[in-house]
């Protein structure tokens, strides 16, 4: 069952800051762009690019490795650790963590928080034992959600399998365990630059007493915008910000004309 | 640049000090893991640090079963300097919410409690309410679910759902609710600031 919070969004003091977080998808080293999960294009150095975004006011960073192996875990610590001696904002590690010794080995490297995708679906008792271990604040569940009909289903594995789990009980099962935060990816809207699925983030941050971050299909400011009236508490670019199609700083410029409270720094 | 005297990081035992470490070496501060009270000499630490990672009641367990506990709270009642981050500001008050019967280093009046916000754990980032100009209107960077309400020597408020203490300054003590470590440049400045 839905539990039913009050929203009261019109008083000043009910939100945070809205957050503009830059994503590095990163494979073998190098931070790479993909259309809808395929197709990897190089974008440049992780920890180049990583203070390049703090420098134009990113709020956060999230570095997920979609190609994490095993034998490459030694080369994604470093990277992790050069990343995070640089950074004076949050900064959260995802893709390939599988248990509770993984989750920390990276905090130890140097992450704020990770997050968690495929894994928390294949054992959501992890969720629970690393809110207990590490508090729930440095545990992000990362979701890819595709929409199929009318209904929102969750994917794992990069995207390349469908779950039986629908995507609202899933939302609810994470906050129960004790996640802090949900990475919430519209895998039909990513990549293809028509703006975030506000649609399924009204309704997700409705029922939610943790902040959801928007993610999928962002390529202007205006779809910040739109996503933060909708109800985000925080919204996830990597490929307009990559190809230096707009700044951070832009992005949040355009949010305070539309009276949207950002950090300035 | 002349160089600043060392900084005693307090190990508490309930977290990842990464992110301090590397904020303290950014702005060129010089400092040490300490964990034991005879670590703690004044001849070589100017100021002492106590993190913001972990729990209440796992914080104070672990300084009273190391000793630092009363290492802390002699080395406040000389005046020296001694800075608290997020939970390192909640263990010098009396008591908390998030683990009641466990006393806190009682350095100051008042107790810790649950914080009413909107959506928990708050994480993320807030302007600061503050009638000095180093420190109103800033951006810092909020981790918690607990929060002390009311306190003398304020220095500076937010407000998210509720109001409540982002920092206090009483003589040689200073705390922050929020992580200045995690706060950007603005966050580094405060933290140089009370460091310098």
């Amino acid at each position: 069952m839905l539990r039913l919070k009050k929203k009261s969004k019109n008083r000043l003091n009910d939100r945070l800051k809205s957050r503009v977080i830059v994503c590095l998808d990163v494979a073998n080293g190098r931070v790479v762009k993909g259309v809808n999960f395929k197709g990897l294009t190089d974008m440049g150095d992780p920890v180049e690019l990583a203070l390049n975004y703090q420098e134009q006011g990113a709020d956060e960073i999230v570095f997920l490795d979609i190609k994490a192996t095993l034998e490459n875990r030694k080369n994604a610590l470093d990277t992790v650790t050069q990343v995070a001696k640089n950074l004076s904002i949050p900064f959260t590690v995802g893709g390939g963590l599988n248990s509770y010794e993984d989750v920390k080995m990276f905090l130890d490297a140097g992450a704020d928080k990770v997050a968690l995708n495929s894994a928390a679906v294949n054992n959501p008792e992890l969720i629970n034992q690393i809110s207990k271990g590490f508090g729930s604040q440095c545990l992000v569940v990362a979701v890819d959600v595709n929409k199929v009909g009318e209904e929102y289903q969750v994917y794992i594995n990069g995207g390349h399998s469908k779950t039986n789990l629908k995507a609202f009980d899933w939302f609810n099962e994470i906050e129960t365990r004790g996640a802090g935060e949900i990475l919430l990816t519209a895998m039909h809207k990513d990549g293809t630059g028509t703006g975030f699925d506000n649609e399924l983030m009204a309704q997700a941050t409705a029922n939610a007493s943790i902040q959801i971050i928007a993610s999928g299909g962002a390529s202007n400011a205006q779809h910040f915008v739109e996503t933060f009236k909708a109800g985000s508490d925080a919204a996830l670019a990597a490929g307009m910000f990559h190809r230096v199609e707009i700044t951070v700083s832009q992005v949040k410029n355009e949010l305070m004309r539309n009276n949207i409270e950002v950090r300035i720094c | 640049m002349s160089p600043l005297k060392k900084v005693a990081v307090i190990d508490t035992g309930a977290g990842n000090l990464f992110s301090l470490f590397a904020c303290l070496e950014r702005i060129e501060v010089e400092a040490e893991l300490v964990t034991s009270a005879e670590q703690l000499d004044d001849t070589i630490y100017q100021t002492l640090l106590i993190p913001g990672q972990g729990r209440f009641g796992n914080v104070m367990e672990n300084l009273n079963q190391s000793g630092l506990s009363e290492a802390i709270k002699a080395w406040y009642l000389k005046g020296k300097n001694i800075i608290g981050i997020c939970v390192g500001l909640q263990i010098f008050f009396e008591s908390s919410e998030e683990d009641e019967g466990i006393a806190g280093l009682s350095l100051l009046k008042g107790q810790v409690s649950k914080l009413n916000s909107p959506k928990q754990p708050m994480v993320g980032w807030c302007s600061l309410q503050s009638s000095s100009s180093s420190l109103n209107g800033k951006s810092v960077y909020f981790v918690n679910s607990y929060a002390v309400k009311n306190s003398v020597n304020v220095t500076s408020k937010v407000s998210y759902g509720e109001d409540f203490v982002a920092s206090i300054a009483s003589n040689g003590l200073t705390a922050f609710q929020f992580h200045p470590e995690k706060s950007g440049k603005q966050g580094e400045e405060i933290l140089r600031r009370c460091l310098g």
